[in-house]
């Protein structure tokens, strides 16, 4: 037998689970490795309760048959408890599993399930039963009924085609990932358990009147409701015994005592109130779950754990009964339970989101109700536990504000030396600013208080401001692809051949004008607007469709009970059941990359008369093949991220283009549209889409990445990047903004 | 001094050595000195010069073409007849593969002030701010001193490194407006010295004296280096007399050893030129030989703070 390489040994490594083993205490190191020793793979629970329930209840309201599928996943859930956890639950059967949602994704699956075992990108392993039950069985129940096939009714197949693949205006994202990026009301869910929600809904229920017309839905949506909270009580108590009947049978005296306690502790919770900081994380733990398994999108998000977390930590720090080491213990827990939560994708969406990444989210540091600094022990417990489990999810974030200590922003410092891309740093000025005036359009308002935005505000998934239980809504939906939409103002309207996607060398967007018809950079300028104007457009008429199809088909129960106030409104969330309801939002991505070909043309073509427009054209089609000499100019032309007034301007000006075309556009339930922009990675699989560009970049290279500057184009160092960063208007973009930096680990340690 | 420029061939930002906190580096161009193991060979000539990248170069052919002096000569990748150029800067435009600059630009003090001002969001933590190096500032000492001027009425921390070789009245007209100056000492013995870096260390000793004297007068405070180059000026004989010569000083300056690198050695190429101590090893900070010379001069001169490595300066 041949020496398996380095590389290949390592590989091995990596599937035994033996370099992954780490953390501060011995039971971290082995869950660590038993995480990582699981490649992802599918789990059918949750089609199958789904197709189970859609079966039995034909001709029955929409709401009804969702809420119970939904009831119908809890009570089938796996009840497996492995060897070392302390917290309890798992939301497949095995571990890195994806309870994926069969009424969003039947239609690609049932094409593609011979390719999803070794796909490029994502790849799943899957049973052959499993296999087996969903081709023949489950995918040709749904393949015909899901959203994207729905949507398609209503639009052409030329623009079903055109938002999925053209590359330009896409909302394939919105189509797959219903039940996301959500707050849930952790406070009072860790508080007071489900049983709260469920003497509520049933004294709601008891208070209809029948004479009223507005108690015919409501008494579904209760009785929905209800369920629903039942199938999550019989969870707990059918965890709980086999947590006992794992005791019965263990041998070590010590273990035997664990298992019992995590017996008695399901008994408690998540369906009662917390009387632990143990407690607490198991509610933390399980509702996270809940919602990821309901819901088929990412970021589901832990938002201030430090702050809601807190009580119960002090409190047992007081009885003796904890020590922050414990504690530490099972917060590295739970974010390697988190991580495990992999993202099922389309493998188009794979293209473009690889990763397998559910952006779960937890935040330290802030502001408090009265706006002062809310940073305690916690919150550098939080960052310290990353150091130590280094587990790719939650995404860690400091809260950033004039008042927070400097030792924390040390400990945050400390974290981003360790290159693992965590903590997230938030400034809170920024992030305050946008939930005020959150889906409430040019001039208006989001429906958040003060006190709402300090206590509970925080940044969801990547970075868009949320808050805990007041705000519904996806907000990674609609994605614009700026840099094709440069490419389109440049060859009238165009999408390159020669790349990836559909439509290469067709019209993608609309025709502003021949290369040779722009007599200065004036008219040139406005035809770049007017592209990205039409994208945002044409993408908010298919997200408008999306929106409505939901609300009316794909309701989600968790999600609603766990929204302040949608219970006594008898909303669902998809329907506007929240106090804020948002999205779906407008994502930019590829700004580096269209403000530097910009202020290239500007340059070259309008400055210098070093080419003319038609030429560039011609080049950027050609991908600058025997264009060598042009595209050395188009490159040594300003770039943005230098501090360089030149690209800058150019760049403030089409950043505030982008965020006003989108914000005065009303969504279907009638708030208006926030501009975000924090796509990350997406940025290779739209280069692949997109042509050769002004600014020098060859077709199919990635385009810039979030708010960044260009790969490389940023030559004066981080603080002349910052300085370009700084000259734009951040909290117009009212679903978030994200920018990646890289300082280089030495200088980072060196300025702390 | 009205419209009178400098010129410089680079200014960094975000550094974080010679000076406390995130700091802008001016580097002046032209030199005194001609130090063997110059790590900045762009700063030795005050005159503009052309710089190839020879890494980046595809062979194209492109500045052939565009050079009326038949300067470049392209096989596989360029030849470059250095001593022929005429810094028209043809081949620079015509350059595919953005692998050519010209190395010197003129600024008045007002545009140097300009670009260290740039980053004062960020000298705020950590007491950063502008360090005017070089080659030798003092060699263009009244744009030194007014871009200096202009930073400390700012309220930005000022810092020159310095070779001190120049008459007294143009080392203080800078360092008097200066939190820190950071001078060399080469070498202890006059000859040697001279060897070394083509002049002899007479004025700059007695600057350095003077320097000791005054600047702590005016809140501001010297610290001497000595660069450990192994076998010119590492020997336990320089560095002991280097640490009495410190020992003697007003007011105990530290004194910083510095390990010796050959980063530079790769900027020699790129201007056509040798470097001259190709066999000498870099060193790094925790090398025990390092240590055994730090040892050495701090028992021979125990009032001064003796620290090792650039990034290990007391800060403000």
């Amino acid at each position: 037998m041949a020496t398996p390489t380095a590389g290949a040994a390592l590989g091995n490594e990596l599937r035994a689970g033996t370099v992954a083993k780490v953390g501060s205490t011995k039971r971290i190191q082995e869950l660590n490795g038993m995480l990582h020793s699981n490649r992802p793979n599918v789990d059918i629970t949750r089609a199958r309760a789904y197709t189970k329930v859609y079966r039995e209840t034909e001709g029955m309201p929409s709401l009804m048959r969702r809420y119970k599928a939904s009831a119908e996943v809890y009570r089938t859930l796996s009840d497996n408890v492995y060897d070392y956890e302390q917290l309890v639950g798992w939301p497949t059967k095995r571990i890195r599993g994806a309870n994926f949602a069969i009424e969003l994704h039947a239609h690609w699956l049932a094409e593609d399930l011979p390719n999803l075992r070794d796909r490029t990108y994502d790849p799943f392993e899957i049973t052959d039963e499993d296999y087996k039950e969903l081709e023949e069985d489950l995918l040709p129940y749904w393949k015909d009924k899901t959203m994207a096939v729905q949507w398609g009714h209503y639009v052409t197949p030329e623009e079903w085609d055109r938002a999925q693949f053209g590359g330009v205006s896409d909302v394939s994202n919105y189509l797959c990932a219903n039940g996301s990026h959500f707050i849930p009301a952790w406070t009072e869910v860790i508080q007071h358990g489900f049983v709260k929600y469920y003497e509520e809904a049933k004294a709601l229920l008891a208070a209809l009147d029948p004479n009223d017309p507005a108690s015919i839905d409501k008494r579904i949506f209760y009785h929905g409701i209800l369920e629903v909270l039942e199938a999550i009580r019989d969870w707990g108590e059918r965890l709980s015994a086999s947590c006992a009947r794992r005791a019965e049978t263990e041998k070590d005296p010590q273990r035997k005592q664990e298992l019992e306690k995590m017996a008695e502790m399901m008994k408690r919770v998540p369906w009662g109130p917390a009387t632990s900081f143990y407690d607490a994380c198991e509610t933390a733990w399980a509702v996270c779950f809940f919602l990821f398994v309901e819901g088929a999108g990412p970021s589901i998000t832990w938002s201030r754990f430090d702050q809601y977390m807190y009580p119960y930590y002090k409190a047992d720090m007081e009885k003796g009964i904890l020590t922050p080491e414990k504690a530490m213990e099972l917060i590295e827990e739970l974010y390697i339970k988190v991580t495990s939560n992999v993202w099922f994708q389309s493998t188009q969406m794979a293209y473009i989101f690889g990763g397998y990444y559910r952006y779960p989210h937890l935040d330290v540091g802030g502001l408090d109700e009265n706006g002062k600094d809310a940073t305690n022990e916690l919150s550098y417990l939080c960052l310290r536990a990353m150091r130590y489990v280094k587990t790719t999810s939650p995404a860690v974030s400091i809260m950033l504000h004039q008042k927070t200590p400097d030792a924390l922003l040390y400990e945050a410092c400390e974290l981003a030396a360790e290159g693992m891309g965590h903590p997230s740093f938030f400034n809170c000025e920024s992030l305050y600013s946008m939930l005020e005036h959150r889906a409430g359009g040019l001039h208006g308002y989001s429906n958040y208080t003060r006190k709402d935005i300090l206590k509970f505000g925080s940044p969801i998934g990547c970075v868009e401001p949320g808050a805990e239980g007041l705000q519904y809504g996806h907000t990674d939906s609609g994605i614009i692809n700026v840099a094709g939409c440069v490419f389109a103002a440049v060859t009238n309207g165009k999408k390159a051949t020669g790349v990836d996607g559909s439509l290469c060398g067709e019209v993608v967007t609309y025709e502003s004008g021949a290369p040779e018809s722009f007599q200065s950079f004036d008219a040139f300028y406005e035809a770049v607007k007017g592209q990205v104007k039409y994208a945002i457009d044409e993408c908010h008429a298919n997200l408008l469709i999306c929106e409505k199809l939901l609300a009316e088909q794909f309701n989600l129960p968790t999600f609603t009970i766990l929204l302040d106030g949608a219970l006594e409104r008898a909303v669902d969330a998809t329907a506007g059941g929240a106090k804020v309801n948002i999205g779906p939002t407008m994502q930019m991505v590829g700004f580096g990359t269209l403000v530097d070909s910009v202020a290239a043309i500007k340059k070259v073509v309008f400055e210098d008369h070093a080419a003319t427009l038609a030429e560039v054209a011609e080049a950027c089609m050609k991908n600058f093949v025997g264009y060598d000499a042009l595209r050395a100019k188009l490159l040594a032309a300003p770039k943005y991220g230098n501090d360089d007034d030149f690209a800058d301007d150019i760049a403030a000006d089409l950043w505030k283009w982008f965020a006003d075309c989108t914000m005065v556009l009303k969504m279907y339930r009638g708030h208006y549209c926030d501009a975000a922009i924090q796509m990350v990675q997406s940025n290779v699989g739209y280069g692949a889409m997109t042509g050769a560009t002004p600014n020098g970049r060859l077709a199919g290279q990635p385009i810039s990445d979030t708010m960044s500057a260009t790969q490389q184009a940023d030559t004066n160092g981080p603080t002349a990047a910052a300085r370009s960063y700084g000259k734009l208007d951040f909290p117009a973009y009212t679903n978030g903004t994200l920018l990646n930096m890289w300082i280089s680990q030495s200088e980072l340690l060196a300025q702390s | 001094m009205e419209g009178k420029t400098a010129r410089v061939f680079d200014i960094g930002r975000f550094r974080n050595t010679d000076g406390p906190g995130i700091r802008t580096i001016i580097f002046f161009k032209g030199c005194p000195l001609h130090c063997l193991w110059c790590s900045n060979p762009f700063g030795l000539s005050s005159k503009r010069q052309l710089v190839v990248k020879f890494a980046k170069c595809t062979g194209c052919g492109a500045c052939e073409a565009a050079c009326a002096q038949g300067v470049n000569q392209v096989g596989e990748k360029v030849q470059v007849d250095f001593s022929a150029c005429t810094l028209c800067g043809a081949c620079i435009e015509g350059c595919t593969a953005g692998a050519r600059m010209i190395s010197g630009r003129e600024y008045t003090a007002w545009q140097l002030y300009e670009e260290a001002r740039k980053d004062a969001a960020f000298y705020r933590k950590g007491g950063g701010g502008v360090t005017l190096s070089g080659g030798e500032a003092l060699l263009q000492y009244e744009v030194a001193a007014e871009t200096l001027r202009l930073c400390r009425s700012n309220y930005i921390n000022t810092c020159l490194e310095t070779s001190a070789f120049a008459p007294w009245e143009q080392l203080w007209a800078v360092a008097q407006y200066c939190h820190t100056v950071f001078v060399d000492v080469k070498h202890m013995d006059d000859a040697r010295h001279k060897a070394l870096t083509g002049v002899g260390n007479g004025l700059i000793l007695e600057n350095i004296r003077r320097l000791c004297r005054a600047l702590p007068r005016r809140g501001g405070r010297v610290i001497l280096r000595l660069p450990l180059v192994p076998g010119y000026t590492d020997s336990p004989e320089n560095v002991a007399a280097t640490a009495r010569f410190a020992a003697s000083l007003e007011g105990a300056p530290e004194l910083n050893l510095l390990p010796y690198h050959n980063l530079g050695e790769s900027k020699y190429e790129m201007l056509g030129d040798a470097y001259p101590l190709e066999e000498v090893e870099s060193r790094t900070g925790r090398d025990p030989r390092l240590l055994e010379l730090q040892t050495l001069a701090q028992e021979a001169a125990p009032e001064n703070r003796v620290s090792l490595g650039g990034d290990a300066i007391l800060l403000d």
